[in-house]
């Protein structure tokens, strides 16, 4: 009863954190779909374009770190989020993807000196109505060599093989944010084309949070795309 | 005679490898007329030692030098201008390049020449500036992203066409995971330098390229016995290969400048100067590392600027390095210049060194004199072994001789050109005939001055000279 009502207090202070921090963020959201279309005021042209469209949102949560969504307007689902923050000195940082294909980014490899072969496993997140997904892609072996635990002492999910040739600690920031931990019954596992897919079942306080996102997002006054400034570099 | 000329050829074969083994090796590394520095070559109490780290003689200007560095290596003055005067080939910018392997590669050392301020792409002020904010550093932890594995196998590949860059592959792991990491050049040439081999346990800093060995793993120990008493064994290690860890990074002012100020976007790909810096974009730098100095999350590492040849600089610079040695975030500027009494450039005014009273006041001043004979023979010596050249002692005794009459760099360059004379009559070691041939091939700047006054009126444009250059006599 007791650990219950703990939970359910971290849940609560956690979630709450995470709203609050949606709030006061400076947000700026924009409507596009397919055929670029811009919104206009009339109500019935923006229903149109409401049920087949993407809508993006950026936040500034403070000088040094942003957030990019995208969110599919018809059924609310995030297709795709990505931070950055600015590094020590002030420099810009690059874009982090936490869900949605990895940004591909042409390293140069006489600058960089030395990156991962491109034959190397990769980790992209998605999420659905109902689960958290994870693929990693460039995993060729068969299912009966994968562990997939959840962690709950440092609040992430690890992957491991038997042939000792892929291992992967993944955090969950979106059980982290509704103050949860994973747990190991919610996870499935499956293989398919040298993928490697984890599902996480979404726990009901995930939807929720999710919910009082969106609602906190139709506040937002879409502006029309052409009002986006573009700043040429 | 059939047999003669078969070891005829051999011996042709080898000569020819052995030149191509020469151009291997010169490719890497190129012999500079200061390569043979090592350091001050003081003993403990700041005592020159004769010959010592490649310096030789000059003993009173290298224990000034000790005195100097201990000044700059407590750090907490700031602001002092050192100048080193005297004549030309008398060690100033060899004692300058002592300095600076002294103090070791944590400490800022900026080194650069009188003319090198004036530059179309930017003002005199502003490449002082950036030159004075490239010799402070700051120290700060910064967490970056490091790969620490064992090494299970390098792959590198040579073009077949011998030319181009060399592409390669390294295989580390864990006890848990195998990864195949692409590498570039600089990454390649580093690998190789460390000597790095399958079973080492290595550690890569990804922001800076910056290889660590940390020394074999356990499960290697077997494999060799002869892995000598200094190998260390170390567990191989566990978990992800790529991890966040913080380390201390010294970063100068001048690299944080150029972070802050560089346009976003696309530009960004480009390397290289932005030109001018705004200075409210330098203020903000100043007032962020103020702060983070006070919150003890970074140190200041105050480093060495030394200007050569700082005659070339004009009035203007002078007045300004006036103020700016007067800030508290000032490196130590060590100059050098082997002027007497000259004119001020931009003015009409003869000052010693060319250099304002003003600033000389500020200055302390350093002077070194010319060699004795029996520091020229060690100089040259030490010059013989860094060119990778024997010679015999009365050649030795002659080219001393030489630099006595003539100069110092005069002997030195000899020491090259008598070698390749004395290779083509295809004997290993230097001896008089040699030095004498090559001394009557290259004339030296008196002779070359004497020649000119006799023939002076077959060469076209001539002109008396009306004085010559002073120098510090």
């Amino acid at each position: 009863m007791e650990m219950g009502m703990r939970g359910d207090c971290l849940h609560n202070m956690a979630s709450q954190k995470w709203l609050e921090m949606i709030q006061k963020a400076e947000k700026k959201c924009i409507i596009e779909d397919g055929t670029n279309v811009y919104c206009t005021l009339t109500m019935m042209l923006s229903e149109y374009l409401h049920t087949s469209g993407k809508q993006k949102v950026h936040y500034q949560f403070s000088p040094a770190e942003e957030m990019v969504e995208e969110y599919n307007w018809e059924t609310g689902v995030l297709i795709r989020r990505a931070w950055r923050k600015k590094n020590t000195f002030g420099g810009e940082g690059q874009w982090d993807v936490e869900i949605g294909d990895p940004e591909t980014r042409f390293l140069n490899l006489n600058q960089v000196g030395i990156k991962e072969s491109s034959s190397a496993p990769f980790v992209s997140r998605r999420i659905t109505k109902t689960s958290l997904e994870w693929r990693i892609r460039n995993l060729p072996y068969p299912l009966s060599v994968y562990t997939v635990k959840a962690e709950p002492e440092s609040k992430c999910i690890t992957v491991r093989t038997t042939n000792k040739k892929y291992f992967k600690k993944l955090a969950v920031p979106d059980l982290e944010r509704a103050g949860l931990l994973p747990e190991q019954d919610k996870i499935q596992f499956t293989h398919k084309h040298n993928t490697l897919i984890i599902t996480y079942q979404k726990p009901p306080e995930v939807y929720g949070l999710e919910k009082k996102v969106l609602q906190e997002l139709k506040k937002i006054k879409p502006c029309k795309e052409g009002d986006m400034q573009c700043n040429p570099s | 005679m059939e047999y003669m000329y078969i070891v005829f050829v051999y011996l042709q074969a080898a000569a020819a490898a052995r030149v191509q083994e020469v151009r291997e090796i010169t490719r890497i590394e190129r012999i500079g007329a200061h390569s043979h520095i090592r350091g001050l070559g003081l003993d403990d109490s700041l005592e020159p030692r004769h010959v010592s780290q490649g310096m030789v003689g000059q003993l009173s200007a290298r224990r000034a030098a000790g005195v100097i560095l201990e000044m700059i290596k407590e750090g907490k003055i700031a602001g002092r201008a050192i100048l080193l005067a005297g004549q030309p080939g008398t060690g100033k910018t060899a004692i300058a390049l002592g300095m600076a392997q002294a103090l070791g590669i944590d400490t800022p050392f900026t080194s650069m020449a009188g003319s090198e301020i004036y530059s179309l792409e930017m003002s005199k002020t502003e490449a002082l500036t950036q030159a004075i904010r490239k010799s402070i550093g700051v120290r700060i932890k910064e967490e970056t992203e490091i790969i620490e594995g064992e090494v299970v196998e390098i792959q590198v590949d040579r073009p077949a066409t011998g030319v181009g860059t060399k592409v390669g592959k390294l295989t580390l792991k864990t006890t848990e995971m195998e990864t195949i990491y692409d590498l570039g050049n600089k990454m390649i040439e580093s690998l190789m330098k460390e000597k790095v081999q399958a079973g080492d346990v290595v550690t890569i800093d990804k922001a800076t390229g910056k290889i660590s060995r940390l020394g074999r793993s356990f499960t290697r120990a077997r494999d060799y016995d002869a892995t000598g008493p200094q190998t260390r064994f170390v567990q191989c290690p566990e978990g992800e290969l790529q991890k966040r860890k913080e380390v201390v990074h010294t970063v100068t002012l001048h690299e944080v400048d150029v972070i802050n100020s560089r346009t976003h976007g696309f530009l960004a790909l480009f390397s290289g100067d932005t030109g001018e810096i705004k200075a409210e974009v330098r203020e903000q730098i100043n007032a962020k590392v103020a702060e983070w100095r006070e919150e003890g999350k970074a140190e200041i590492v105050p480093g060495v600027l030394f200007i050569d040849e700082v005659h070339m600089l004009d009035i203007e610079c002078f007045s300004f390095l006036n103020r700016a040695l007067e800030n508290e975030m000032a490196p130590v500027v060590i100059m050098a210049t082997n002027r007497g009494i000259t004119r001020i450039r931009g003015t009409n005014y003869k000052s010693p060194h060319g250099i304002p009273i003003d600033l000389l006041d500020r200055m302390i001043i350093v002077s070194t004199s010319p060699y004795q004979e029996k520091d020229l023979k060690e100089i040259l010596k030490i010059r013989c072994e860094e060119e990778d050249c024997e010679m015999s002692d009365d050649a030795l005794t002659v080219l001393t001789r030489i630099a006595l009459e003539t100069s110092l760099r005069y002997a030195i360059q000899l020491i090259t050109t008598a070698s390749l004379v004395c290779r083509k009559r295809k004997s290993t070691e230097v001896n008089i005939e040699d030095v004498k041939r090559v001394y009557s091939l290259f004339l030296d700047e008196s002779r070359s001055a004497q020649f000119l006054k006799e023939y002076q009126d077959e060469f076209m444009f001539n002109e008396m000279e009306e004085e010559p250059m002073e120098v510090t006599a």
